[in-house]
This record gives C-alpha cells, sequence and structure tokens, in this order.
C-alpha cells in the first residue's frame, strides 16, 4: 500500500496538471507554450531514464547536505548555548550569515569551488540548515527547569546531561523540524545545480528553461516531487514509526 | 547552628514589593515550618533562602554556610529515559542504596521502582522526588509542598520518620495543613501580607516524635494562633 504521503502528492500533481490545461484551454494557448498530454507522455519515455538518473543524483546530494545541516545546527546550537562571549558569537554569527539570501553567497561558492559536488553540497545545507538551527539553539537555550533543578543544587549538572535533557525532552520539535528541513534540502540542491551545475536535476530544469520546453519542465517537477515524497516516507518512518524508540535512545545518548 | 534572615526586602520585577525588611530565624537542627497563605510569598523567600534569588536587600546568614540549602517543590519530574530505580542509581551514592530502598519501603513508593515518573500518581511523585533529597549530605532541606497529595496518616509516617533518621538536620516544611504543621513542627515562621506589620510572625509548634495523642486543646490553642496570625 502506498504511504499516503506519497497518494497526496499523485493527488496534488494531478490538480496541477488539471489547473494548466485550464488554463490552456481557456485562453487557447498552443502546444507550444503548453504542451497536450501525449506531447508530454513521448517526452516521458524519450527522457525519463536521464531525468531518472538525475533526480536520483540530486536527492543523494540533498540527503547528504541534510544530514550535515543537522550536525552542523546542533554543534552551533550546543556552542550557541553557552553564556560566554563565545557562545554568544557563534549564535550571531550563525543568524548573520543566513541574512544574505543563499543565492547572493552561491555565485562566490562557485567561482571559489567550481560546479562539482561539494559546492552544490555546501549550498544544500546552507538553505536546509536555518530553521534546523533556530530551533536547536531554542532547544538547548531553554532550561526545563523541572528536572534540571535537582541536578543544579546538587551540583551534578554537567553540560552533556543538560543537553541530553533538553533534546530528550523537545525530541518531537527536534524531529519535526529535521522532517520539516528535508525539503529545503531538496529545493537547496536544485538551486545550486540550477545556478551552476552539469548535472542533476536542476541542471536539466536549467536547459529545459533554455529550450522553452514546459513538458520536460513537468517531468522534472513530477520526478522532484516522487523522490521528496519517498525521502519523507522513509524519514518519518525512521524517526517516528518502528525505529522511533532507537531515535530516542539516540538523542538520549547525546 | 542556625538560619537568619536579616531584613529581607524583594519585589518583582522592582515594582510589586512582596517582602518588607522581614527577619526571623530557624535553628537547627530541627523540624520547622514556613506557613502563610496561597500567594503571600512562601516559595519566593525560600528560593531566596537558598539562593535561587537574589533579594533587593537584607542578609542570609546560614552558619553551615559550607554546604548549601537545598530546595525542593512538588513542581519537579525525572529525566524521561529513566525509571526511578534507574535515577537513584545514578544520582545517589552506591553506599545509599539500601537506605533509600528502606524508605521507598516505609514511603510505600517501593513498587513505583521500576516504573518511570510520568506512570506515577501525583502523591507518588512527590514521595519519590522528596527520597533523593533526603538522601543528599546538605544539612538544610526547604520541602516546598513536598507532601502534597499523599494521604494524612502516610504524610504523618514521613514527617516522622524524617524527624527519627535525620535528626541532625534543618527541616524547612512548607504546607497548608494547619493542623499538621502544629503537630510535628518545631518553630513556625507566619508569613503575611505585606499590608500587614510584622510581616513574618513565630509561633512554637507542639513538634512532637512519635504517634503519641496530642492534648487536643493545646493543638486547637496552637491552631487558632497560627490562624490568628496570617
Amino acid at each position: 500500500m502506498l504511504h499516503n504521503r506519497i497518494v497526496q502528492f499523485f493527488v496534488l500533481y494531478l490538480c496541477g496538471l488539471v489547473f494548466i490545461f485550464l488554463i490552456k484551454f481557456s485562453f487557447g494557448l498552443s502546444d507550444y507554450v503548453i504542451p497536450g498530454i501525449a506531447d508530454i507522455a513521448l517526452t516521458a519515455k524519450r527522457i525519463g531514464p536521464v531525468y531518472a538518473r538525475a533526480v536520483i543524483e540530486s536527492i543523494f546530494i540533498a540527503i547528504i547536505g541534510h544530514i550535515l545541516s543537522i550536525i552542523l545546527a546542533c554543534t552551533i546550537g550546543i556552542l550557541g548555548r553557552m553564556h560566554s562571549f563565545m557562545g554568544s558569537f557563534i549564535k550571531t554569527s550563525a543568524y548573520q550569515i543566513q541574512a544574505y539570501p543563499v543565492v547572493a553567497i552561491a555565485p562566490i561558492i562557485f567561482i571559489l569551488m567550481g560546479d562539482g559536488f561539494l559546492p552544490r553540497l555546501i549550498i544544500t545545507s546552507m538553505i536546509c540548515y536555518f530553521p534546523l538551527l533556530l530551533t536547536f539553539v531554542g532547544v538547548f537555550t531553554e532550561p526545563v527547569s523541572d528536572i534540571e533543578h535537582f541536578y543544579s543544587v546538587t551540583n551534578s549538572l554537567s553540560w552533556n546531561l543538560e543537553i541530553r535533557i533538553r533534546a530528550y525532552e523537545h525530541q518531537k520539535k527536534i524531529l519535526t523540524v529535521i522532517e520539516g528541513s528535508a525539503t529545503l534540502a531538496m529545493v537547496g540542491t536544485i538551486v545550486a545545480e540550477f545556478l551552476s551545475a552539469e548535472s542533476g536535476i536542476g541542471y536539466q530544469i536549467s536547459i529545459a528553461l533554455s529550450q522553452s520546453d514546459m513538458s520536460k519542465v513537468l517531468i522534472a517537477l513530477f520526478l522532484i516531487g516522487l523522490s521528496i515524497s519517498f525521502y519523507l516516507t522513509i524519514l518519518s518512518w525512521g524517526l517516528w514509526g518502528k525505529n522511533a524508540r532507537k531515535t530516542k535512545k539516540r538523542l538520549s545518548m547525546l | 547552628m542556625h538560619i537568619q534572615c536579616k531584613k529581607i526586602s524583594y519585589s518583582y520585577n522592582q515594582r510589586h514589593q512582596v517582602f518588607n525588611k522581614i527577619s526571623f530565624e530557624f535553628h537547627a537542627p530541627g523540624f520547622h515550618a514556613l506557613f502563610g497563605e496561597s500567594g503571600v510569598g512562601k516559595s519566593t523567600l525560600a528560593r531566596i533562602m537558598s539562593g535561587m534569588i537574589k533579594p533587593d536587600n537584607g542578609t542570609i546568614f546560614n552558619q553551615s554556610d559550607v554546604s548549601r540549602i537545598i530546595y525542593t517543590t512538588n513542581q519537579e519530574r525525572f529525566p524521561g529515559w529513566q525509571t526511578i530505580q534507574m535515577h537513584y542509581d545514578s544520582v545517589l551514592p552506591k553506599q545509599t542504596k539500601k537506605d533509600w530502598q528502606h524508605i521507598a519501603h516505609l514511603y510505600g513508593v517501593e513498587n513505583c521502582l521500576p516504573l518511570k515518573f510520568d506512570q506515577l500518581s501525583l502523591g507518588q511523585k512527590n514521595r519519590v522526588n522528596l527520597i533523593r533529597y533526603l538522601m543528599q549530605d546538605n544539612p538544610i532541606l526547604i520541602m516546598d509542598e513536598s507532601l502534597a497529595n499523599v494521604d494524612e496518616s502516610m504524610r504523618e509516617t514521613i514527617i516522622l520518620h524524617i524527624k527519627k533518621q535525620f535528626p541532625e538536620k534543618l527541616f524547612i516544611y512548607i504546607s497548608h495543613h494547619v493542623r499538621e504543621i502544629c503537630k510535628f513542627c518545631d518553630q513556625i515562621v507566619v508569613l503575611r501580607s505585606m499590608e500587614l506589620s510584622p510581616q513574618t510572625i513565630q509561633i512554637k509548634g507542639q513538634n512532637i516524635y512519635n504517634h503519641t495523642i496530642v492534648d487536643p486543646e493545646q493543638l486547637k490553642e496552637n491552631m487558632l494562633e497560627i490562624v490568628h496570625a496570617t
């Protein structure tokens, strides 16, 4: 049985197609602007395997970037909870850097690093890490007084115990933002590929755009949506499903 | 040994004053009480005494200043990943294991040891929380509603046990049970609202150490004294 999220994606995609065809027929647009169903099907058959490979490459980068940004946000969250100058500096710097649109910073990354795997990974991480950072900083700086009080008055509250308590108490918040930021990771990868790359689905979309080929764009969107739905499904199984206990255990081991 | 509060003044957010130069003293060892109507500032005063809040003015003199005064409340929780037993094992010294097991049995929470804190009733939560504080070395413990939601006979058992087991310590018990306070506490500091002067009144309790029957007239007189003071 297909997971709800995938079914929801199919419904949503179908609604989008219906909307586009409504526009096409309402305004009498030619097949050159909005192609017909047969044309889309033919294009899918022709470029489907190429796009599928490109999407797999993009989702692979998105997943690695997502994991990296979780580690980065968690580390900055832990360092940022320090009441020292360094803690405050790290926290402020993280917010300041994020204030710049990643699209504006991306050219610097591409100029310095070229258009390979690494710059795409960095941009992906930069785009999806901010909501994670906000959550981790918020969680790790918010005392759980009713639990921490005992450790505090008995002088046994170490920094890792403090993190452990706070992560455990806010695990729902953390897991929700991890799940939510997964979509942003894919967005980040596509943006990076669209801006400057020679492979990946973002790159294929940029080519389709230069050819004004909407069939290709629609197929790319279908594959992107499908791949994100799969990733989110697997992620939610991992975070909330059968493995939730293990995740909880991992969090408690922090 | 004693704990002395001298001319303590405190205002919430520098605006709403709750204490105006209040002074009182608890001698140690002993089982004493801090009594007052709801909202009069008992918990705030207890937090000031334990150093959790800094008063605007005044000093707290604690002769046993090597160790801190510990404050415990009925609002506390245990970490969610541990059972009560696991928690005790992790926070209490190994050599006290027999002691806390005995106390858990005496306080009727022995069956709670394999359970997690969230699975307990309010009364059980308060008792398991109190046990971990009793096992600490600190000579002064402030118990803020620590026996709330515990039935009367069990409360009596616990108080008598504390008095017998830890005769060298100073306990400051915050509770709304006037009868219980009169019966078991030695010094009772009644905290009154800001409008009344003096803001604190010290009353002597019955301070009984066993299940002996107290003279009802004497107890009644004592209770009336407290009620009039508030």
